[in-house]
């Protein structure tokens, strides 16, 4: 070795490994195999039309001094698609008046539709079968009442389509979140879990009774 | 001609002088792709809101918070309102959750840090691949998994039409976690499909130039999902 390599010395050899890694590793981050994670906005090289001189939504307003882009509309402002919706969480009476029934029938595609809707909105809190006991309930919130329940049987359509619309104590209002066929869906999947769970005490009633001699 | 000494001088500078240049040209060349300057960004953010724990283990399905990516081109980051939906009881005095009580008391908007960004003469359309089952994984990676969301696609015009022109290879088919609707009831069994959009090109030969029929809209406001069929080449689909 020595006779063959006069010049090489003992700490080539670990300054040629380290050299190697380095040159490796680069190799690696500028082909985008390594993900180099940064806190440092993206580095923008030619940032010829990237970001233009108008408001993205959310983006922070550079020309309103509290920086909101998003203005509140004035007073009487008629949206263009949609409507606000118009009731308190007082005001069931209004609400019952003003939904005597949903807008569509029921069908298997508006169950599925109101299924997932459920899924993703009520079933946090309200648990997937509507007994209130969702994850976020057992982290501590307030439980909800049992959506199967009797007396939550014989509500109107329209209270529980007031609830999701208007919130009721602590539970808030998804009218900004839920279109209105949205949250009319979620009333015919909430009665579709009302059906299910009255038919299971049936059937577990039924086999309390004792079996015919 | 020259001393040897200034001989060996000079293919040294030659040498010297080119590998720079070849360093610098390699790494200006490959450094200043997208997969190196934008994927992996991951600021802090003013309130340590982690998606590891709000979707990976309380379940929360991202369209509770982004409500809307279904509807609209941008997929909304939530407003405090609908943080302090549970925040206003569960948690209801931590102290990293401050700023958001603050926002929500003062009507002063939370400043969250933007993570993915496209040039603003680029229009991206949400809704047009949710609509086509498209997860969200596909584009954002596995969300449900970071303490801090950080970018894993590199947003750039080669990325997009990879995934145009090849969708099924790249495509990550709508997850339960994510809460898209598909168009069919949760527990479906195997083999039930979404109609599947016709995807036909317009012009022949292709020059990119695709037609996806889309499918009726039986009930106002109920969406009808369709599977994905082909995403536009043309410049004009996305420069506009
Ligand atoms: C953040 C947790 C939470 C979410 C999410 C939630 N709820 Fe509630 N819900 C509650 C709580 C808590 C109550 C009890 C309110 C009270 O004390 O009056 C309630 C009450 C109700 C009631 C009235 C029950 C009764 O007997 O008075 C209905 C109906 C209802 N929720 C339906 C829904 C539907 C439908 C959704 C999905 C759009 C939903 N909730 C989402 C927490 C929640
Ligand atoms: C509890 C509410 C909540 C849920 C559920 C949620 N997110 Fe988020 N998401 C946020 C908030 C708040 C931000 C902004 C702060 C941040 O970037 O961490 C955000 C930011 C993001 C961003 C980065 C936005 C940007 O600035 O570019 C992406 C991407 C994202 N979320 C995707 C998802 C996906 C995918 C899911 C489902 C797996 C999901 N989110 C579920 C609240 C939520
Ligand atoms: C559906 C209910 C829900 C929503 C909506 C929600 N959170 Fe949470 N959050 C929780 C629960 C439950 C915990 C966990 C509490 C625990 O660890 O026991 C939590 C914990 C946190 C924590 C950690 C608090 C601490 O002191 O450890 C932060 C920070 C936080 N959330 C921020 C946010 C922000 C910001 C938003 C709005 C984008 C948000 N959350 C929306 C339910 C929610
Ligand atoms: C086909 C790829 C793709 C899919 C699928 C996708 N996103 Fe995005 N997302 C993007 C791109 C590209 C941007 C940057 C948009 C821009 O800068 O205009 C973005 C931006 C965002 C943002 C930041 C706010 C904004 O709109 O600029 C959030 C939040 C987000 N996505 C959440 C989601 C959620 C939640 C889903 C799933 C329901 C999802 N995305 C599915 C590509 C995708
Ligand atoms: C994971 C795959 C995937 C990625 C990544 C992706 N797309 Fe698409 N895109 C699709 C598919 C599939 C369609 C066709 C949807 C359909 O059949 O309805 C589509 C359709 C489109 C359309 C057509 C909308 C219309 O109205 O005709 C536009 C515009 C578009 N994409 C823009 C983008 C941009 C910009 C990016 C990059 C930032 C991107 N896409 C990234 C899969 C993708
Ligand atoms: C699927 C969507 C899509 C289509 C179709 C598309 N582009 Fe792009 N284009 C993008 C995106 C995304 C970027 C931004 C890339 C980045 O951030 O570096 C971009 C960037 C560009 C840029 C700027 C590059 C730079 O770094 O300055 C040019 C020029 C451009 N596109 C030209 C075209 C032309 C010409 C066509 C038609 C052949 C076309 N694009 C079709 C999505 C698209």
């Amino acid at each position: 070795m020595a006779a063959r390599f006069p010049n090489l010395r003992w700490w080539h050899i670990p300054a040629g490994l380290l050299g190697t890694a380095f040159v490796i590793f680069w190799i690696l981050v500028l082909s985008g195999q390594k993900t180099w994670f940064s806190e440092q906005p993206p580095l923008q090289i030619i940032p010829d039309m990237d970001d233009q001189f108008r408001v993205d939504p959310q983006e922070a307003s550079r020309f309103f001094s509290d920086r909101r882009s998003f203005r509140t509309p004035p007073e009487g402002t008629v949206p263009r698609s949609g409507r606000a919706y118009p009731f308190g969480p007082g005001d069931l009476a209004l609400a019952e008046k003003a939904f005597p029934q949903p807008p569509f029938p029921e069908s298997p595609y508006v169950l599925a539709f109101g299924q997932n809707r459920y899924d993703a909105f009520c079933s946090p809190c309200h648990g997937p079968d509507g007994k209130g006991n969702g994850p976020v309930v057992q982290r501590g919130f307030v439980p909800p009442p049992d959506l199967t329940r009797p007396e939550a049987r014989a509500y109107s359509d329209a209270r529980i389509f007031h609830v999701i619309s208007a919130g009721q104590n602590v539970m808030p209002s998804y009218a900004t979140k839920l279109t209105e066929a949205e949250r009319w869906a979620i009333v015919f999947y909430v009665r579709q879990l009302q059906r299910q769970s009255a038919l299971q005490q049936q059937a577990a009633s039924l086999s309390t009774v004792p079996a015919r001699q | 001609m020259f001393t040897p000494d200034l001989d060996r001088r000079i293919k040294q500078g030659i040498l010297s002088v080119a590998g720079t240049v070849l360093t610098a040209a390699l790494v200006t060349y490959f450094g200043m792709h997208n997969r190196v300057t934008d994927v992996g960004y991951r600021p802090q953010q003013p309130v340590p809101f982690s998606h590891k724990l709000h979707v990976g283990e309380l379940g929360i399905k991202c369209v509770y918070c982004h409500a809307g990516v279904e509807r609209s081109p941008h997929s909304p980051v939530p407003t405090v309102s609908t943080c302090m939906g549970c925040h206003i009881v569960v948690k209801a005095e931590s102290p990293r959750l401050a700023l958001v009580r603050e926002a929500y008391e003062t009507g002063r908007p939370l400043e969250w840090r933007r993570v993915h960004k496209l040039p603003d003469y680029v229009h991206f359309n949400h809704a047009r691949h949710i609509r086509a089952g498209i997860d969200c994984a596909s584009c954002h990676g596995p969300v449900e998994r970071m303490g801090v969301v950080s970018q894993v696609a590199p947003l750039s015009m080669g990325w997009c039409l990879d995934c145009h022109r090849n969708p099924e290879k790249h495509i990550i088919p709508a997850r339960e976690i994510s809460g898209i609707f598909t168009g069919l009831p949760a527990q479906a069994g195997e083999g039930t499909t979404v109609r599947i959009a016709e995807s036909r090109p317009v012009t022949n030969p292709p020059y990119g130039l695709w037609q996806t029929s889309v499918p009726q809209q039986l009930i106002p406001g109920v969406p009808t999902p369709k599977a994905p069929g082909r995403g536009p080449e043309t410049c004009s689909a996305c420069h506009y």
